[in-house]
């Protein structure tokens, strides 16, 4: 059995990884509060946006060719470079927030090959450097507050790589909040704009929109070419928010668990540490009484 | 009169900027201001950065400095949707000519075409968020 002095060590010290991770629950807690109003604010855009983009795409001519819409089939499909976004968070402590996605961007990673990985947050990229999985060096952005100035750099240089024919094809991996307790974990292409893959866009049409024709002023390529990027900088500024939101929550929730579970380890040790200490009373009683007793049946004989 | 409005919600970034009924509604795009009243037909539009005005029902006209995005109008529904939208009020006039003088210094180093166009475009939107804080004195 441990010694009394163990016991109240081991109690100290679980009461000190306590103090972190409830001020960790509290730095998170009013973090979450103004990740949540970003969120709010933004979603309507958010949604919105993706359902523009899925109604542009239906309503195309016939036939309409577009950068964008180019699936490159020059390329074999082998040999295609996929770029990946992986947002990740600047900080470990989040449950499995961080680890959810980098299981998913290795799985798509071990897919194919000529990968090209741009890493938001500094968990994610030390992960990947740690593995010897090449990241782009340049690709420095933080997690933390998402602005739009940071949705346009990463716009621009996706588009700039895609351009210039350095990726074919790209896809951001971020995690949604579905609601205020549940997170998801999503992979979305954004270049090229993919036709086939409509279910992605369909999802945020409400059912019983009629087909209708559209008019594109001034020409259908115009509207595309401004439209496309600022969809681009919308949706990246819009998981930016989504995947911090749902960080501060994991990190939240995880805090909140390492609470309970260490105050539930206190309880149980401070009971230890009684019944320890109660046993040793016990035993001194038992043994000075015993050597009273030895001494007076010594004196009576 | 019912019928010549038109239901309208202008959707930015970081908040839902209008959302209700509208007499008419100009917005600038590629090729200048273009008007949009009641039962327009179906339409998509790319919006420059530039200045916004909407009729209001009673009649009043609010202008708004919005920042790209983009117009759609079907039954008689309008949704704007752009990365930024502010009312003359709200403009930050030291931000934005902070964010000129910037811009302008960053486009006359030599620089990566990416880097060119985010320059540009930043410069845009201060032009018009100042141009719009007091009329024409940056033009």
């Amino acid at each position: 059995m441990a010694t009394t002095r163990e016991i109240r060590d081991r109690i100290n010290s679980i009461g000190d990884t306590l103090k972190i991770t409830n001020a960790m629950y509290l730095i998170s807690s009013t973090k979450l509060r103004k990740a949540k109003k970003a969120l709010l604010d933004t979603e309507p855009y958010f949604y919105s946006i993706q359902s523009l983009m899925a109604r542009l795409i239906r309503h195309l001519p016939e036939g309409f060719s577009h950068p964008y819409l180019d699936f490159r089939t020059d390329i074999e499909k082998s040999q295609l470079r996929r770029g990946y976004i992986a947002v990740t968070a600047d900080k470990g402590l989040a449950g499995a927030y961080n680890h959810n996605v980098l299981k998913l961007v290795e799985e798509k990673l071990a897919e194919h090959s000529n990968n090209m990985l741009f890493v938001v947050g500094e968990v994610g990229r030390q992960y990947f450097e740690q593995r010897g999985i090449p990241i782009d060096e340049q690709f420095h952005y933080t997690a933390q507050n998402p602005s739009l100035h940071r949705s346009r750099m990463i716009t621009a240089r996706m588009l700039d790589l895609y351009f210039r024919r350095e990726i074919d094809e790209v896809y951001i991996v971020y995690t949604r909040m579905k609601n205020s307790l549940q997170m998801e974990t999503e992979i979305v292409q954004l270049l090229p704009l993919n036709k086939l893959n409509r279910e992605t866009f369909d999802k945020a049409v409400s059912a019983g929109v009629t087909q209708q024709d559209f008019r594109m002023e001034p020409s259908p390529k115009a509207v595309i070419d401004n439209i496309v990027p600022n969809y681009l900088d919308g949706f990246i500024y819009g998981a930016l928010v989504e995947s911090f939101c749902c960080e501060q929550n994991a990190r939240m929730m995880a805090m909140d668990a390492a609470n309970k579970n260490g105050q539930q380890m206190k309880h149980d040790l401070s009971v230890e540490y009684n019944r320890v200490r109660q046993g040793q009373i016990t035993q001194e009683i038992t043994e000075i009484c015993a050597g009273a007793r030895a001494q007076r049946s010594g004196q009576g004989s | 009169m019912a019928d010549t409005f038109f239901s309208l919600k202008i959707i930015a970034t970081n908040k839902v900027f209008y959302d209700g009924k509208a007499l008419q509604l100009i917005v600038p795009t590629l090729d200048g201001g273009y008007g949009i009243m009641a039962h327009h037909e179906e339409l998509l539009l790319a919006v420059e950065v530039g200045e916004l005005d909407v009729q209001k029902t009673d009649g009043s006209w609010e202008r708004v400095a919005v920042g790209n995005g983009s117009v759609q109008v079907a039954h008689n529904r309008v949704i704007v949707l752009v990365d930024t939208a502010e009312t003359p009020e709200e403009i930050d006039k030291r931000r934005a000519e902070e964010a000129m003088e910037r811009a302008k210094e960053q486009l006359r180093q030599k620089k990566s075409v990416g880097e060119y166009r985010i320059a540009q475009a930043s410069l845009a939107r201060a032009l018009s968020r100042l141009r719009m804080k007091d009329k024409g004195r940056y033009l």
